[in-house]
């Protein structure tokens, strides 16, 4: 039975009139045990690969590979599918055009996915909403299934598609699958595949050469496996008149949540946070308080790990209201340190913008702010990303050159790594 | 008090449910730890008479009204264990008074949720900690708050008294160092400690008035240390922070009064005004602002001056020096026994002064309770900056 843990880490003290409180809650599971062997509903995985034209010979043969690399890490028992997407989606296996679209792993099903996945050929084009949308209706399939999850590969452009027709599908499928999605090679846009990892709370990367995908694909598949928690929400519960500014996870990536409330009650929000390992998630909480007398506590809110209606951890974010300047000007290192890697992430995303945009001054200012931040809040490989992208005259001031020529794919990995978070330096 | 629903009508004192100072949670009389959060509470006739060293010379007096199952003649007849009569009403308080009621958020009438705060408005909840009063009998009463500027309430009381008036009671203040860990717990466990030393050690069938105030002295005495052994107990060895209080206590018997103090924590006599006698300040703070006042500096520039609340004594793991500097004097004008935190005489410290606040709340209302009551209030008015303890004795001879 997996075992949740909320621990809060903030500053309760608040100067005369002060009014904001800030928080940082950690949740760490353990126990979590295996996607859907834990007797709460049965695992569902989806393979969605890329095989437009644009694939070609040589990123088609390593994206088979690949989903079959990922096809040998699900657990038999687990259900299954495997979807080619082109400028239309298709179900590649199982081999159905009615009734339940995914299969249940075991050996005669590995061996016959593992077929029709060397059956791939490279041809049209990319509607990456199609895919996402089969993919819906395959999970919808089969009603017995608790977790859902699925992996996407894209190597281009969504060109088949409007901006509009991707949201629509995107906003279609929210909450009914995760999904983390990878993009091989450097003709695929960030921005658009972040957009599809974000609202299906999965991550994003770059696989820079085609004969890295297995590995990834493999990987990622175990990490799902590994979630045995099928899916939990944090609940926010703040009190009544009192503002919530901003919910966001901080770690392992900055994901605002803020947007994605729903109603719990009218005092508390839900917001979704997929399924869970045993891992530690960090969660930055923001609420805005009536302010009260010296000396008086309060509650600024109660942050939750909800199981359905089960409440399996909760953390008090406190605010008390001192005269004592020693103790309301102290900043706590956790709240301090996620702020700067979230401000960190924006300035990378930002500068990058501008870059592609011709805009250098900005760009240069932003990527200069980013350097300060990762060298601020000793994030190393964030430090390490952007040295590919400019040369640094001085840290501490942010002082930077735009590099004359940049490899994409580090340009790329920089954009796609911009969420990563380090944790606090003990 | 004595609106609480007893047997008799004359009987009030003998009402028997005890009121958790921490948690305010109600416990059946004879409960030596609260059902709800496990603190120790006032400790019942049988206890005292436990360890009262020879029962028949030594007779214990009434220990609470809250507490007390019956009058305290018939006590002194029963063996030192719980009385018989106890247990049956501990029955009855199962079926009728224990349960514990939720308390609505003093600020918005909202749910007090389990974590302590409102679920609607989020203020918390005061603990039975945070504020309380204790009422022995008709003439002595006491109250403790937090006051408005700390977190958490320090300050500890601790009375008892024969019922009838002119009898004798007693009168424990700790006030709780705050820069130490777990003063709160150690000021209620040094306060109770004490006033079950002092309440065991009643000395009877002694001749003289001056033996009979050596007696108690040495009561007074052996209470301190015994309140220094609970707070020590707080902490454990080693801890660089220990527990620490002051202490304060008076014992009132007749016209007689022995008071004993360490730390800044005071007791005052203030007899009505009109009467030919003086108030005064009966005990002498152990204080850095006390050691500038003897050498010379005014009271009120010492009392305002830098450090002026360090104390040079106190109880606990660390103290260099726990006994009590001890008096006593023969009272005979009617008047206040007062015991007090200094989260009361910061805002009202000459003795004078404090006779006439005391005589403005009081109206010519002999009730200690409401003047207890009152005395917070005031204090909270002027500021509330520190926590606030008034322990209150009438004399009427």
């Amino acid at each position: 039975m997996a075992e949740f843990n909320a621990a809060v880490y903030q500053n309760e003290f608040l100067p005369d009139g002060g009014t904001d409180v800030n928080a940082i809650v950690t949740i760490s599971c353990s126990g979590a045990g295996t996607a859907g062997q834990t007797g709460s509903g049965d695992a569902g995985e989806i393979i969605i690969v890329d095989t437009s034209g644009s694939m070609g010979r040589i990123k088609l043969e390593a994206a088979k590979a690949a989903a079959a690399a990922a096809v040998d890490q699900i657990l038999d028992g687990t259900w299954f599918s495997i979807v080619a997407g082109t400028h239309q989606a298709y179900l590649a296996y199982p081999p159905v055009r009615t009734g339940t679209g995914m299969a249940r792993m075991d050996a005669r099903t590995r061996y016959e996915a593992r077929q029709a996945i060397s059956l791939f050929r490279s041809d049209g084009g990319t509607a990456m909403g199609t895919w996402l949308t089969l993919a819906g209706r395959l999970f919808d399939s089969v009603p017995e299934l608790a977790q859902r999850h699925a992996i996407l590969l894209t190597d281009g452009e969504n060109h088949n598609e409007s901006a509009n027709q991707l949201t629509a599908a995107i906003r279609g499928v929210t909450g009914k699958f995760q999904c983390d999605c990878r993009g091989v090679g450097v003709d695929w846009q960030v921005a658009e595949v972040r957009r599809i990892a974000q609202a299906l709370l999965g991550t994003v990367d770059i696989i820079p050469s085609p004969n890295q995908m297995g590995a990834v694909f493999a990987e990622l598949m175990q990490q799902a496996m590994s979630r045995g928690v099928a899916d939990a929400q944090l609940r926010v519960w703040a009190p009544q008149g009192a503002q919530v500014m901003f919910v966001r996870q901080v770690s392992p990536t900055v994901e605002d949540l803020t947007g994605r409330r729903v109603e719990v009650n009218p005092l508390t929000g839900g917001y979704p946070t997929g399924s869970w390992g045993d891992e530690s998630r960090d969660y930055h909480v923001s609420v805005r308080l009536s302010p009260k007398a010296i000396g008086q506590e309060q509650l600024a809110a109660r942050v939750q790990l909800a199981l359905g209606d089960q409440v399996v951890a909760q953390g008090l974010v406190k605010a008390k209201w001192s005269d004592d300047d020693q103790l309301t000007t102290r900043i706590n290192p956790a709240v301090a340190h996620y702020t700067g890697q979230t401000e960190l992430a924006q300035a990378i995303q930002d500068g990058l913008a501008a870059k592609a945009a011709g805009d250098q001054e900005t760009a240069t200012v932003k990527l200069g702010r980013a350097v300060q931040l990762a060298a601020q809040t000793g994030n190393d490989e964030a430090t390490a990303k952007l040295r590919k992208v400019v040369d640094i005259d001085d840290e501490e001031t942010g002082t930077v050159r735009l590099k004359r020529a940049v490899d994409k794919a580090d340009e790329m990995a920089l954009d796609t790594a911009s969420t990563k978070t380090t944790r606090v330096r003990g | 008090m004595t609106e609480l629903p007893t047997a008799s009508g004359t009987a009030a004192l003998g009402a028997a449910v005890a009121t958790c100072p921490r948690c305010g949670s109600t416990n059946a009389a004879v409960a030596r730890f609260c059902e709800e959060c496990g603190t120790q509470l006032t400790p019942v006739d049988g206890v005292a008479a436990e360890t009262g060293p020879a029962a028949g010379l030594e007779s214990p007096i009434t220990v609470s009204a809250r507490t007390t199952p019956a009058p305290p003649r018939e006590r002194a007849q029963l063996p030192a264990a719980a009385p018989p009569e106890a247990s049956a009403l501990e029955t009855d308080l199962d079926t009728d008074d224990t349960v514990v009621i939720a308390r609505p958020c003093a600020n918005c009438g909202g749910v007090v949720g389990s974590d302590g705060y409102c679920q609607t408005c989020g203020t918390k909840a005061p603990t039975g900690r945070d504020h309380y009063t204790e009422q022995p009998s008709t003439w002595v009463a006491a109250c403790c708050d937090k006051g408005i500027r700390h977190f958490r309430n320090e300050d500890a009381t601790a009375v008892a008294s024969d019922p009838g008036r002119g009898g004798r009671a007693v009168l424990v203040v700790c006030d709780g160092v705050s820069t130490s860990v777990d003063s709160d717990v150690a000021s209620l466990a040094a306060a109770r400690a004490a006033r079950e030393v002092l309440v065991a050690h009643r000395p009877a069938g002694m001749g003289v008035a001056a033996s009979r105030a050596a007696a108690t002295a040495s009561a007074v005495q052996a209470a301190a240390a015994q309140a220094n052994a609970a707070v020590v107990e707080t902490t454990a060895p080693g801890s660089e922070n220990a527990a620490s209080c002051t202490f304060a206590a008076a014992v009132i018997d007749g016209g007689q009064i022995v008071f004993g103090n360490v730390g800044d924590s005071r007791v005052y006599w203030l007899p009505d005004i009109g009467t030919a006698a003086q108030p005064a300040e009966l005990s002498l703070d152990d204080s850095v602002a006390q050691a500038r006042i003897a050498m010379g500096v005014s009271r009120e520039e010492a009392e305002n001056g830098p450090q002026a609340h360090a104390i040079t004594k106190w109880l606990g793991r660390d103290s260099p020096d726990f006994v009590p500097r001890i008096g006593s004097i023969e009272v005979s004008d009617p008047g206040w026994l007062l015991v007090c935190s200094d989260g009361l005489w910061n805002y009202v410290s000459e003795a004078t002064a404090m006779q006439s606040l005391v005589a403005t709340l009081s109206g010519a209302n002999p009730d200690p309770l409401p003047l207890s009551v009152s005395l917070v209030g005031w204090a909270n008015e002027q500021g509330g900056k520190d926590n606030i303890s008034v322990a209150l004795a009438r004399y009427e001879p």
